[in-house]
């Protein structure tokens, strides 16, 4: 073969190489360019308008009008949107926490040798698997005056309480069904937590003779560390976009009660059609969600390296 | 010593703890269940009834008819499997492009499917319904399913297992001869049927509980979702309890069947929406 012949023929497979690696990268292009598109449209290009419209006044009849910062001045002077607010801050504070330590107790329990183990776990899970809007409708039922949860507090000499029809204790109502419902999901993520510890370092604390909840404190909890950030996140975010279940039971009331923010911005944009003061209401929940976004991506990103 | 201390332990903490968490799980699906069969005279009766005597066969019949449940059922069930599949189908394309495949840009659209992932509906609801609205997407099964046909955790999901799935599979393949497209749906995909189930049965769940969006976009009777219909019958007058109990329970039932046959890709694709890795 001469010398010619063999660099045409390397500079030909060269090209060949080139043109499947063209080809590759069409396809790799070609197969995410559908979710790419659901994405921008769906996804980004909405996000980006809120922006825009909360800019605006704008009831769906009447083109839009410029107005500046208006719907923000007017809402941190609103006396409803601030007490929407508080009401999302204390639904988030008190629906998170509990479900926090109940989940991790819960994974703990589960984590180790239990007989009917599965039967115990699967029952205990159920509350995820119940739908929303079913888990309304019942807890309405089961909060009624006579119904069976005052039933229950009545065998420990408690005096019936009127949950949902009392702004005392209607979030409370809302809140305890957040934690119902939770606190099994987040198990779940503990548990994985959980089994990805390996073995030996509680072999190893058990050899120096450290007392079970040495080995929790010592070993469990820092090793669990990255998990436990993550389900803090989570819960989070999705304490703060609660909605069908306070507005099945109550409606946002009594009396404001129960109003949390994704209830108002719905109220206000469908029931009120301001869509520029719903959008401007979206900004603040977007700030507080991206606080804990920034948070995850940090997380995410400290995993992959 | 410590053995008998133990065991006495479980014995009157553990399991009697467990019953607790057990019935405290339980007891609204068998309330739901029960009061389903109870009469109304008996629905608040004092001391309560923990079983419905006389039983009433009613209230399914009765409630069925009441509105009209089959086409809300048939309707969610419907959005329910094209929004699932949609997921699997573009949810492994996109994330098989994005872990087996090298070109420019993939960081940046890698990062962008990324940030939307924990980006709320309730945020963007005004905006999506601007959107939809200009699509003429109102009152159409178009506007339930299109927005949410792919997602995010989906293509997270589904590229992070892909990335185990070793090279040397596909450059094989590639060396065959086959094409791009039988590499992804002859080889690829066989190999992500754990992954597959798992995000199948997250999505699916996701999508038979939707409420807020189906709420803003659909008016129209016939386009109705079982949520809404549950709620809209909650609200509507006259509605018993009976009869209420008795759609919540048909609406729940799916998810059960959904949970107690695939447990485990149940399970997989809730603690894999946990995992960072």
């Amino acid at each position: 073969m001469s010398a010619s012949g063999s660099t045409q023929s390397r500079s030909l497979r060269k090209l060949f190489r080139l043109n499947i690696a063209a080809k590759q990268a069409l396809f790799a292009y070609a197969i995410i360019l559908p979710t790419l598109a659901v994405i921008v449209i769906f996804r980004f290009l909405p996000m980006l308008q809120a922006f825009y419209i909360s800019l605006h006044e704008y009831d769906l009849i009447r083109p839009p009008t410029f107005i500046g910062f208006r719907n923000f001045i007017d809402l941190v002077q609103d006396p409803l949107f601030l007490q929407s607010a508080w009401v999302s801050f204390i639904y988030v504070v008190f629906s998170c926490v509990p479900v926090w330590v109940l989940a991790l107790a819960l994974a703990v329990l589960f984590n180790r040798e239990i007989r009917a183990k599965n039967f115990f776990r699967s029952a205990t899970f159920m509350p995820v698997v119940m739908p929303a809007v079913v888990n309304a409708v019942v807890w309405t039922f089961m909060y009624h005056q006579d119904g069976v949860v005052n039933t229950i507090l009545a065998w420990f000499g408690i005096d019936p309480i009127p949950w949902l029809r009392s702004s005392k204790w209607a979030l409370w109502a809302v809140i305890l069904i957040g934690i119902w419902r939770a606190t099994p999901y987040y198990m779940v993520i503990f548990l994985a937590g959980l089994q990805a510890i390996p073995q030996r370092y509680y072999e190893a604390a058990q050899i120096d003779g450290a007392s079970s909840w040495n080995q929790f404190r010592h070993i469990t909890l820092p090793l669990l560390k990255p998990t436990t950030l993550l389900v803090m996140v989570m819960s989070v975010i999705v304490a703060l976009k609660v909605f069908a279940v306070p507005l099945i039971m109550t409606g946002g009331g009594p009396a404001d009660a129960t109003r949390v923010l994704p209830l108002f911005i719905y109220q206000t944009a469908f029931e009120f059609f301001k869509m520029g003061r719903a959008a401007a209401m979206s900004v603040f929940l977007f700030a507080a969600v991206m606080i804990f976004t920034i948070f995850q991506i940090r997380l995410f990103s400290r995993g992959e390296d | 010593m410590m053995r008998g201390h133990s065991r006495y332990g479980r014995i009157f903490v553990t399991y009697p703890l467990l019953v607790l968490i057990s019935f405290i799980g339980l007891l609204p699906f068998y309330w739901m269940v029960a009061c389903s069969f109870k009469t109304n005279e008996n629905m608040f009766l004092m001391p309560l009834q923990w079983f419905p005597n006389p039983i009433n066969w009613n209230a399914y019949g009765d409630a069925w008819k009441a509105q009209d449940f089959t086409r809300y059922f048939l309707n969610t069930t419907f959005i329910a499997v094209a929004i699932t599949f949609g997921n699997l189908l573009l949810g492994s394309l996109a994330g098989y492009s994005l872990s087996k495949f090298r070109y420019f840009g993939r960081g940046v659209l890698f990062l962008l499917i990324l940030s939307t992932m924990m980006l709320p509906l309730e945020v963007t609801m005004v905006p999506l319904f601007l959107i939809v609205k200009k699509f003429g997407w109102p009152n159409t099964y178009e506007g339930l399913i299109v927005p949410f046909v792919v997602d995010g955790f989906g293509v997270f999901l589904m590229r992070q297992y892909l990335k185990s799935i070793p090279n040397e599979l596909i450059e094989a393949a590639r060396i065959d001869g086959a094409s791009e497209l039988r590499i992804y749906w002859q080889i690829v995909m066989p190999l992500c049927k754990p992954a597959l189930a798992a995000l199948g049965v997250f999505t699916f769940r996701e999508a038979w509980d939707m409420y807020i969006w189906p709420l803003i976009i659909v008016t129209k009777d016939s386009l109705r979702t079982l949520p809404l219909g549950i709620s809209l019958f909650m609200s509507s007058f006259g509605t018993s309890w009976d009869q209420l109990m008795a759609v919540a329970a048909i609406g729940t039932l799916p998810m059960v069947l959904l949970f107690f046959f695939l447990q485990r890709s149940f399970i997989q694709g809730i603690s894999i929406s946990g995992l960072k890795n």
